[in-house]
């Protein structure tokens, strides 16, 4: 028997009202149609609370385009749940918001593209900015957690500074500066999205500064992102170690990205319970421990730091998930990410074109440079 | 920010909260749970917002009769002092 998940990911939905050029969704999106039911969510947060589970994080896609989430969020939390919401805030108003409150939502974390209203919304590939400052004000008047993400990139690090000085007007607990992480959406624009070494060694100074300065008001969590890194990350805490997802159609998987990978099927919560899938399912026992692991993991001291990375990645960059995952400067196929790292600082970042008036001129402008998350049927 | 002052009010901050079960009592917040056992329960469970950091040492000095009334408070304040800045408590 291996010790229970400690948190559930409730990918409630694919649909979203932005299209962000970062989304780590994958690219074949699933439909409304295919959507578990309100009945089967809610009896995934009931068994969840019986293994033990401890949080449940809800995310998408746009959590909010589901019309029951009020009903999930209250189920979840009635389950002995922590209920954490990760959302952009569109399609969230004052009643709604109260009504999440009342129904038990313990945390609310919102994503900002920019500071800057015309460069956010051209990240966003939607109308969205304006929108979500309004709803930060609002949502300070409940006691409730409030934490902003902001997700960076080659786009927008060199505001880094402006950006947590807008963040901090809207005063949440926590700030989390994340990185993007090269998966769906993102590895598709990876070329626009990858910073430079300069930008990236002054994002670091940048944050250290902010910790300081803002300690006991905003704590700042940021990651270096894995393409500079020494070592590859800890994915989800290890493969079937701490964490369960469940998708859209309810397909249970050990990491965002793992459909992906070729040949693996996912059990689904219609069919299996959440607890069989944890301890019996070949998907959550294919990678978990150390007994897959090549070498140089197999042999490595920090094996039980970061699991051999992301299994996702490995076969993303380098077409095998067997492989050390090459974001670590250890594994054999490391070039693959130095490559990748050699190009963005071949040039310097690319100037936006932030100054067009209509939005819809921005789009037209840069459809070249990457392209917009589509939206499931 | 500084430490706990005697007329601080430490409470739990927004959005973290007791859960698990009496055995295994822990704080849940954002990003994860801690499991508190012994002393650090017995501080946290006296955190209710209304009692002050001074009322709060006053009555753990006296619960811990032998130990160095100094160092409780110091340690308490440590305590406090490393929670609030992960934003567990505020005060």
């Amino acid at each position: 028997m291996v010790s229970n998940p400690l948190a559930l990911i409730a990918e409630v939905t694919h649909r979203c009202p932005l299209h962000c050029v970062y989304c780590s969704n994958p690219l074949e999106l699933a439909g409304a149609k295919s959507e578990l039911s309100t009945a089967d969510w809610i009896s995934v947060f009931q068994q969840a609370g019986q293994l033990g589970m401890l949080h449940a994080h809800f995310t998408g896609g746009e959590p909010l385009a589901r019309t029951d989430l009020t009903e999930l969020i209250g189920a979840a939390r009635a389950a002995g749940l922590y209920t954490n919401l990760i959302t952009s805030g569109i399609g969230l108003n004052e009643q709604r918001l109260k009504a999440l409150v009342d129904a038990g939502l313990d945390h609310i974390q919102i994503s900002f593209q920019d500071s800057r209203e015309e460069a956010a919304n051209w990240i966003a590939g939607a109308k969205t900015h304006a929108h979500k400052i309004e709803l930060a004000r609002e949502i300070r008047k409940y006691k409730l957690a409030f934490t902003v993400n902001l997700v960076v990139h080659r786009q927008n690090l060199d505001h880094l500074e402006d950006m947590i000085a807008f963040i901090e007007n809207m005063a949440p607990e926590r700030v989390e500066i994340a990185h993007t992480q090269y998966y769906g959406w993102a590895l598709a624009n990876r070329a626009a999205l990858l910073p430079t070494h300069a930008q990236l060694e002054k994002a670091v100074a940048i944050v250290a500064a902010a910790q300081d300065r803002l300690a006991g008001r905003m704590r700042i969590d940021s990651v270096v992102p894995d393409y500079y890194a020494k070592y590859p990350k800890a994915c989800m805490g290890g493969w079937g170690r701490r964490l369960m997802l469940i998708n859209p159609s309810g397909r249970a998987l050990p990491c965002h990205a793992a459909e992906v990978l070729p040949g693996m099927s996912f059990e689904n919560v219609r069919e299996k319970t959440l607890e069989w899938i944890w301890q019996e399912s070949d998907s959550f026992r294919k990678f978990r421990g150390e007994n897959w692991m090549p070498e140089p993991c197999r042999s490595c001291d920090r094996r039980s730091e970061d699991f051999g990375g992301c299994r996702c990645q490995a076969f993303l960059l380098a077409g095998d998930e067997l492989v050390t995952d090459p974001a670590c400067s250890l594994a054999p196929e490391h070039g693959i990410v130095e490559k990748a790292v050699r190009e963005a600082n071949a040039s310097a970042p690319v100037a936006r074109p932030v100054t067009s008036r209509s939005f819809v001129q921005l789009q037209l402008q840069t459809d070249d440079l990457w392209k917009y998350r589509t939206n499931p049927d | 920010m500084a430490p706990p002052t005697d007329s601080s009010q430490p409470r739990l901050a927004a959005g973290c909260r007791w859960g698990g079960t009496e055995q295994d009592r822990v704080i849940l917040f954002p990003e994860g749970a801690i499991k508190l056992q012994g002393t650090g329960r017995q501080v946290l469970e006296h955190c209710d917002g209304q009692r002050t950091f001074g009322e709060i040492i006053a009555e753990l000095q006296k619960q811990f009769g032998q130990a160095d009334p100094g160092k409780i408070r110091a340690d308490i304040s440590i305590f406090l002092e490393q929670l609030q800045k992960k934003r567990i408590v505020d005060y």
